[in-house]
């Protein structure tokens, strides 16, 4: 699904990321982990193309940057920070970005957009939303316009913890229906109960690229973590 | 539907709720009933507040036409207040975006960079060459009341012309918002440029040939006189080839991700 081979990104003489390999399997729900500066933005506006790569190659679903279109209808971003026109309205705004995707469809997002309880703020201008709202914002049209993999930089940020629970079952149903998701979080105990897959960036590095139920088990990811990060738990 | 499309369609939206779509035409044709009105009452004005500083108005003399007028409708009101207000009206184009962070998310989509340019260029050009266009039209009826009648042919010959000058200033708004960050240093600079482009017309014609701003020069001309000067077909291409260039820069600078801060 995602194949990121040899990825290098260096920011003023800075090696951010050094060599990245990842390779992601259609179904799986890869939490992508990291201490603050390890590269996991970085790799994922790579992915995304807000960042120009210095090497190394990445495609997804066999589609490569250089088939610009069909590599961005592959994938459905959120990133960190959700920047929204202020005096637009929710409904607006969604409708927007779906039909960037050529996606209609109403009966979906109506859906969603009941699941994270937003029926009341859609009409209303999104200067007016929280954190959290664009966030659940954002979840509502990722998972409506339902693109083959969803990637996600800290999606979990400012969730209440219903939102979280949503998140979860909603996650779940979108892999069922054949969805791959790649999301990078600095919340392990959360990622621990959602991921079927974990990797640890250090130092611009994938060092440990495995399936949830062969890490967790004696340890706990945030155990495992620590030990990779040679900090004592 | 294609992105171009769409991303034209969600500007005149922001227009909408921005109150853009109402402000801008309204300035315009204000400032195209200041010309033919100003003009035509300024002796009754003089007389009734001049006079005490002995400022009077010429009996002797010309009487000036409805041409005349609406040619300084054009060269006296947009081509200076009109064109500082289009650049403020525009000069976060695409700064606010890159400001805001919008311009990667978008970027992020399925939309080439060339729909986004090609959909903010246009319909921002298609909204201020109808605010033009509307204050355009005023000032010709107030001049056709005030004045005196002018060839239907020759003034709407005028707005095509002067039209591809303003066609020109979005152009060259938008490349200044792609470039620098700053929505004070991207007011300045386009203002000042363009402003000197038109202090600088009219001045030799081999210069006006390759001064975009030359165009509002033959719309004045056309209003005037009727005719247009050999220069025209010129002045068209080398304009429109100076708004294809300015469109490859931004492009250039946009895909390149030059704006981003390392």
């Amino acid at each position: 699904m995602l194949i990121i081979t040899n990825l290098k990104k260096e920011y003023s003489g800075k090696q951010i990321l050094n060599g990245v390999e990842l390779h992601i399997k259609k179904g799986e729900i890869l939490g992508f982990v990291g201490s603050n500066g390890a590269g996991k933005t970085t790799t994922l506006n790579s992915i995304t193309g807000i960042i120009e790569h210095d090497e190394g190659t990445i495609t997804i679903n066999g589609a490569s940057k250089l088939e610009l279109l069909h590599y961005k209808k592959q994938f459905f971003f959120i990133p960190d920070t959700i920047n929204v026109f202020k005096n637009i309205s929710g409904y607006d705004w969604i409708r927007f970005v779906m039909k960037l995707y050529d996606s209609d469809q109403t009966e979906r997002m109506k859906r969603f957009i009941s699941q994270f309880e937003m029926e009341e703020a859609m009409p209303k201008a999104m200067g007016t939303y929280s954190y959290g709202m664009l966030h659940k914002l954002m979840l509502i049209v990722g998972f409506t316009i339902n693109p083959p993999i969803m990637i996600m930089d800290e999606p979990l940020n400012g969730l209440d913890p219903n939102s979280v629970l949503t998140f979860k079952k909603l996650v779940k149903s979108y892999v069922e229906e054949g969805g791959t998701v790649f999301f990078s979080t600095h919340l392990l105990d959360i990622a621990e109960k959602i991921c079927t897959t974990v990797a640890i960036l250090k130092d611009g590095k994938i060092i440990l690229h495995e399936k949830i139920e062969n890490v967790v088990g004696e340890h706990t990811l945030e155990s495992l973590f620590m030990e990779k990060q040679n900090v004592e738990y | 539907m294609t992105s171009f499309y769409i991303l034209t369609k969600k500007e005149y939206v922001q227009m909408f709720r921005e109150f853009k779509l109402i402000w801008l035409p309204l300035v315009f044709m204000f400032l195209g009933a200041t010309q033919p009105v100003v003009t035509y009452y300024l002796p009754s004005i003089l007389a009734a507040l001049g006079g005490n500083q002995g400022i009077t108005i010429d009996p002797a003399m010309t009487q000036q036409d409805g041409a005349q007028v609406m040619a300084a409708t054009l060269g006296s009101q947009f081509d200076q207040l009109g064109i500082m207000v289009i650049v403020i009206a525009m000069m976060g184009i695409i700064q606010s975006d890159k400001a805001n962070g919008m311009l990667d998310f978008i970027l992020t989509r399925p939309v080439t960079v060339g729909s986004y340019i090609g959909g903010k260029i246009f319909s921002n050009f298609l909204f201020v060459a109808l605010s033009v266009t509307f204050g355009y039209f005023v000032s010709f009826v107030y001049a056709h009341f005030l004045f005196s009648h002018m060839p239907f042919l020759d003034m709407i010959f005028a707005i095509i012309f002067y039209l591809l000058w303003v066609l020109f200033i979005i152009a060259f708004t938008t490349m200044v918002s792609t470039i620098f960050n700053g929505q004070g240093v991207i007011a300045l600079i386009s203002i000042v440029s363009l402003l000197v482009l038109k202090i600088l017309s009219g001045l030799h014609p081999i210069m006006d040939l390759l001064n975009p701003a030359g165009m509002s020069q033959q719309a004045m001309l056309v209003l005037i006189t009727g005719s247009v000067d050999s220069y025209l077909y010129g002045n068209m291409l080398i304009t429109f080839i100076w708004i294809a260039l300015m469109v490859m820069v931004s492009h250039y600078w946009i895909s390149g991700k030059k704006y981003h801060k390392d």
